[in-house]
């Protein structure tokens, strides 16, 4: 049994303001503007509280990736152009995933999922294996998917138990 | 943390890297310490800053090489078995994503999975080079809470020009042309060819190459891409995995480490420390000879340690230039040591601090 404890749905069209670190695309701007709104909603400013923030895992699902990001890569290294080292930082999903942990200090797992199916029931199926295997009690989902320019995405923090 | 209730085996496996093909190659390739980088010839490192890294000269493509470990470490398995099976895999995305809108990560997997004759793809894991451990963590807390009978889990990386430049870009590959995990004077790391596969299921369901005895999985909560230097987020992942085996630090007889020859060697080395104390395991990191293999990494170093279990020794850490004062753990030098444990972790890190540890047990 869990719990969605908070829901943010950033639609298509939303435009994230720009995150440090993270250029070319909007995909990480966008995880972390989502991601920000639902963990202010259950703790506030960050940190979160140690015993609960220690306890909450990251996952991020995406079908698409940071398909910009990818996008970008492939053409710089098929027309022989240079490339930018802060796109190594943000090379793989988890960069991102890691500045949600790193701001709120989460010390739960981080993982990156693909999904195959509907991506918000394969994150909250993957929400509740975290939990019941011991390693999360909260979990922040956050799925988000890119096609074009264009972005939406949605985060919901998860706990065990009953609806409250 | 849940209560174990089914013993977790490993019934198959295989894996291809530099090493060569099959499991005899990436264990006499450990053992030997026979360092697999060279320079690139599968596409042009010209206008990179590094050119070398550990690839497979005759490699196939990533998905004829994912189909071909899948068949590997399926072939104890019927037509029925595999039909009731289901795959997690373990990647970067597709491998033309980039290039190609078409292509995505999710019907690469289940192409997979349908030439691999498997019921279907449960789970596509991206969480870059803790995807293949974050995948047999979770088929084995799956099959140990007896929500699944059998699962598959896969995971590839093969060298490609893409993440070869973003990681030349980011200065984190090692310009000398070897990959030197815990050494002074490291000076990074080199990407490799990583494929690999296992079958986990019940101890009692067949012959098993090595118990899945624990696992763990923690976040660091430091930094975008660099390792916690306390090493809490580690030693707390390796913690949950000893917890879960029933397993006290005294009893694990090797380390097969996440180090990979950059800086961050040395977050892990405390990391270490804090979860083994004054055990001091003995500790090798096998991307010494065949290179990081990024998404297949965790995989390919979990089988190369059970490889050496099952043969009662230690894989070599190569490369080591002398002793690093930040770096202090026992590493396993100047050739294969006894396994004196059957018990074993690997240990597996990546950005955004996520980190993974398995506890083996040989059979």
């Amino acid at each position: 049994m869990s719990t969605e404890l908070v829901a943010v749905t950033m639609p298509e069209g939303t435009v994230p303001p720009p995150l440090p670190g993270f250029v070319v695309s909007s995909f990480s701007p966008l995880v972390a503007v989502a991601a920000d709104r639902c963990l202010t909603a259950r703790h506030g400013d960050p940190p979160a509280a140690d015993a609960v923030g220690q306890r909450t895992a990251v996952v991020l699902v995406s079908g698409s990736g940071d398909a910009r990001m990818a996008e970008h890569v492939a053409d710089a290294v098929d027309a022989g152009a240079r490339i930018g080292p802060l796109l190594f930082f943000q090379a793989v999903p988890n960069s991102v995933a890691g500045h949600v942990a790193a701001r709120w200090s989460l010390g739960g797992p981080v993982v990156c999922l693909c999904p195959t199916g509907e991506p918000k029931a394969e994150g909250l199926a993957y929400a509740r294996l975290l939990i019941e295997d011991g390693d999360a009690d909260e979990v922040l989902l956050v799925c988000v998917e890119q096609a074009g320019a264009a972005a939406c995405a949605h985060a919901v923090l998860v706990s065990e138990g009953e609806s409250r | 943390m849940t209560e174990p209730r089914t013993r977790v085996g490993i019934t198959g496996l295989a894996a291809t890297s530099a090493l060569g093909r099959g499991t005899q190659a990436q264990l006499a390739g450990a053992l030997a310490g026979a360092a697999a980088f060279g320079p690139v010839r599968r596409f042009d490192t010209g206008r990179r800053r590094v050119t070398a890294a550990a690839t497979l000269p005759d490699a196939s493509s990533l998905a004829d090489e994912l189909a071909e470990v899948v068949s590997e470490a399926c072939a104890g398995l019927g037509a029925t078995e595999r039909a009731e099976t289901p795959l997690l895999l373990g990647l970067h995305g597709h491998p033309d994503a980039g290039r190609s809108p078409e292509a995505t990560t999710a019907a690469f997997a289940g192409e997979l999975a349908q030439r691999s004759g498997l019921a279907g793809v449960a789970r596509v894991y991206t969480c870059a080079c803790v995807s293949g451990s974050t995948a047999v963590a979770d088929a084995a807390a799956r099959i140990r809470s007896g929500r699944s009978e059998r699962v598959v889990v896969a995971a590839g990386y093969l060298v490609e020009p893409d993440q070869f430049a973003l990681f030349d870009a980011g200065r984190a590959l090692a310009a000398d042309g070897a990959a030197r995990p815990f050494s002074a004077g490291r000076d990074g790391l080199l990407l490799g060819d990583a494929v690999s596969a296992v079958v986990l299921e019940p101890v009692a369901a067949r012959e098993v190459l090595a118990e899945v005895a624990g696992w763990g999985r923690a976040g660091d909560a430091h930094h975008v891409v660099r390792p916690d230097p306390d090493g809490h987020g580690l030693a707390r992942a390796i913690t949950a995995a000893l917890r879960r085996g029933r397993i006290r630090p005294d009893e694990v007889g090797y380390v097969n480490a996440n180090a990979s020859g950059a800086d961050g060697d040395s977050a892990e080395a405390v990391a270490l420390r804090r979860a083994f104390g004054a055990a001091r395991p003995p500790v090798s990191s096998t991307k010494s000879v065949h290179g990081h293999g990024l998404e297949g990494s965790g995989l390919l170093e979990l089988v190369i340690t059970v490889l050496g279990l099952r043969a009662g020794k230690l894989p070599v850490n190569v490369g080591h230039l002398g002793p690093d004062p930040a770096c202090d753990v026992d590493l396993v030098l100047d050739g294969p040591r006894r396994a004196a444990s059957p018990y074993a972790v690997s240990v597996n890190a990546a950005f955004g601090g996520a980190n993974t540890a398995l506890l083996v047990r040989a059979t």
